[in-house]
């Protein structure tokens, strides 16, 4: 086991924003930490990287109790790395900093520079080495980061929205390097992110996070709203002004909901009448996801469906068109 | 208008003819500055590191009464330093009134503030990202703050140039507690101050001259380093 988590909580200002009663990691893997944006991912990296102590909770790391004490703690954080979202370079150049974990560590001069030179290789990034760290773009710097991490020869790196800020090109070459870190390092992975196919796509297991506590799945589409009942008694929530959803709930007030988007019924336009839950709206984005399509649709406000691929095959369609959804009051979960 | 130019040209001939009496008053000038500098670098800039970096009580009113200690005239430092190195004073003794010595304890107090709040306000700028990051690659607290300091450097630079600037342009500390005697403790501004109450602009002017180069210079070579060191 890598990390055993029991009760854990942190709580800022009087507000908890983690909670999380059990939870389990085990050594090897990559972890995908799912979650929209303040579920909770980053407190939980920085915890589990040893940089903020939890308000309560016991963790367990490599069979050894983190009792967060400073001693303590400085040899964990030798094993343990964290990757930030918007990582910072040094003000020196490209090569000082991934040779900053070797120096504080004591490394012959000899050893950091094959060192220095493998890791920027294995990122890409080795032409760079005399170059100024804050010249490099977004991506260069997200790569330097990760081979000044990987420097350290860590057992555990954690990445927290690692393509977040990058072009497509650094996405897919950051995306290679944290499978090859994983696969030919032996290296565990936790990797944040709100990319659901990134999540998928990189991961052997998902954890999912919503407000702070663990989910049985990822909370998708979420919307806020005003929840309302019409004349016919029809309990409804408004989002935007824009668009009425119908929900059974006995809340009232402003709510968030979450509508399932493999419970949401796609139609081509023309074959629907319109009805209490039903929408018409314009195709945006098509994209492939594990065997499924997920179709990004416009109906005032945009909303994700997932259509399975034998549902497709059948009633394919295309970016532009116009559609229409059917939103049933059980895809929708009032928060 | 007449007299100024007169005064200017003047003061370049002065300067061209390598006038030996100008140029003690110009080293002792930089001598009493640049120790008065080293000296509060050594005192502010660990203090204002540590103010910084370090959470305890009474924090915000130790800067606010750094802060308010920026605004001390130069004459209460010379009024204050004076009562205790004059002949009646707790360290009269030493016998360190009228000397260059005495000037330097003066700026030094009197910069003390300077450097501490510059540095103060250098590190509290400082992306906690910086931090982090040193602590996640396994730095110990000791290798956290160097690296912090390191990429503070810029705004300490100008804390020490903020400080150089003041003392070698004030005149309180130096006219009180050095005398303005003449080959020991005549800095370029008592100088000025003197030949200007004789009327004589000439050797002012030439003097104000090279108060301003030596201003430039100093600025100019640190602007260098600064370029040098962001690379």
């Amino acid at each position: 086991m890598l990390f055993g988590i029991k009760n854990l909580t942190k709580v800022y200002g009087g507000r908890k924003v983690l909670d999380i009663p059990e939870l389990t990691l085990e050594k090897g893997k990559v972890y995908g930490l799912l979650g929209p944006n303040g579920s909770g991912k980053t407190t939980l990296l920085e915890i589990l990287s040893f940089l903020l102590p939890p308000t309560t909770g016991k963790i367990v790391y490599d069979s050894r109790k983190v009792d967060f004490s400073e001693s303590f703690l400085r040899g964990l954080r030798t094993e343990v790395i964290m990757v930030e979202q918007q990582p910072i370079l040094f003000t020196t150049s490209v090569y000082k900093n991934v040779e900053f974990g070797l120096k504080v560590r004591k490394k012959p001069k000899k050893y950091r520079k094959k060192i220095v030179h493998e890791v920027l290789d294995l990122v890409g990034m080795r032409g760079f080495a005399e170059a100024s760290a804050h010249k490099l773009s977004s991506g260069e710097t997200q790569r330097v980061a990760i081979a000044r991490a990987l420097a350290c020869s860590p057992k555990v790196i954690m990445f927290d929205e690692p393509t977040s800020n990058v072009d497509v090109e650094n996405q897919i070459a950051i995306e290679g390097i944290l499978r090859d870190i994983n696969v030919r390092k032996g290296i565990s992975v936790i990797l944040a992110t709100h990319n659901r196919i990134q999540a998928t796509k990189l991961s052997d297991r998902i954890v999912f996070l919503f407000n702070g506590k663990p989910a049985s799945s990822i909370y998708e589409n979420i919307f806020s709203g005003l929840v309302r009942t019409d004349g016919g008694g029809n309990t409804y929530c408004l989002i935007h002004d824009k668009v009425r959803l119908v929900v059974w709930t006995d809340k009232t007030g402003y709510v968030k909901i979450s509508v399932n988007p493999e419970m949401i019924k796609i139609f081509p336009a023309r074959e629907v009448s319109s009805g209490d839950h039903g929408f018409v709206g314009r195709v945006i984005q098509l994209t492939d996801e594990g065997g499924d399509v997920r179709a990004l649709v416009d109906i005032g406000i945009p909303i994700s469906v997932l259509i399975g691929r034998e549902e497709y095959k059948k009633a394919p369609i295309l970016t532009g068109e116009r559609v229409a959804l059917v939103c049933p009051p059980e895809s929708i979960e009032v928060m | 208008m007449d007299l100024l130019l007169d005064s200017f040209i003047s003061a370049i001939l002065l300067l061209k003819s390598l006038d030996a009496e100008l140029y003690a008053i110009v080293l002792v000038s930089l001598k009493v500055a640049s120790s008065s500098t080293l000296i509060a670098s050594f005192i502010g800039i660990p203090a204002g590191f540590a103010i910084a970096f370090k959470e305890f009580p009474g924090k915000r009113t130790v800067i606010t009464i750094l802060n308010t200690l920026l605004a001390l005239p130069t004459v209460v430092v010379g009024l204050f330093v004076y009562t205790f190195i004059s002949r009646r004073g707790i360290f009269g003794p030493l016998d360190l009134l009228y000397t260059q010595k005495a000037i330097v304890i003066g700026q030094v107090i009197l910069i003390i503030p300077i450097v501490t709040t510059f540095t103060i306000a250098a590190i509290s700028h400082i992306d906690d990202r910086y931090r982090k990051t040193a602590i996640t690659l396994g730095a110990t607290t000791l290798q956290t703050a160097v690296l912090i300091f390191r990429e503070g450097r810029f705004g300490i630079m100008a804390a020490v140039i903020a400080s150089f600037g003041r003392v070698i342009a004030e005149v309180g500390i130096s006219m009180m507690l050095g005398g303005n005697a003449k080959g020991f403790t005549r800095t370029m501004t008592t100088a000025m101050a003197l030949e200007y109450d004789k009327g004589e602009f000439i050797l002012a002017v030439a003097l104000g001259l090279i108060l301003l180069t030596i201003s430039f210079t100093v600025n100019l070579f640190f602007n260098y380093l600064q370029g040098r060191a962001r690379v």
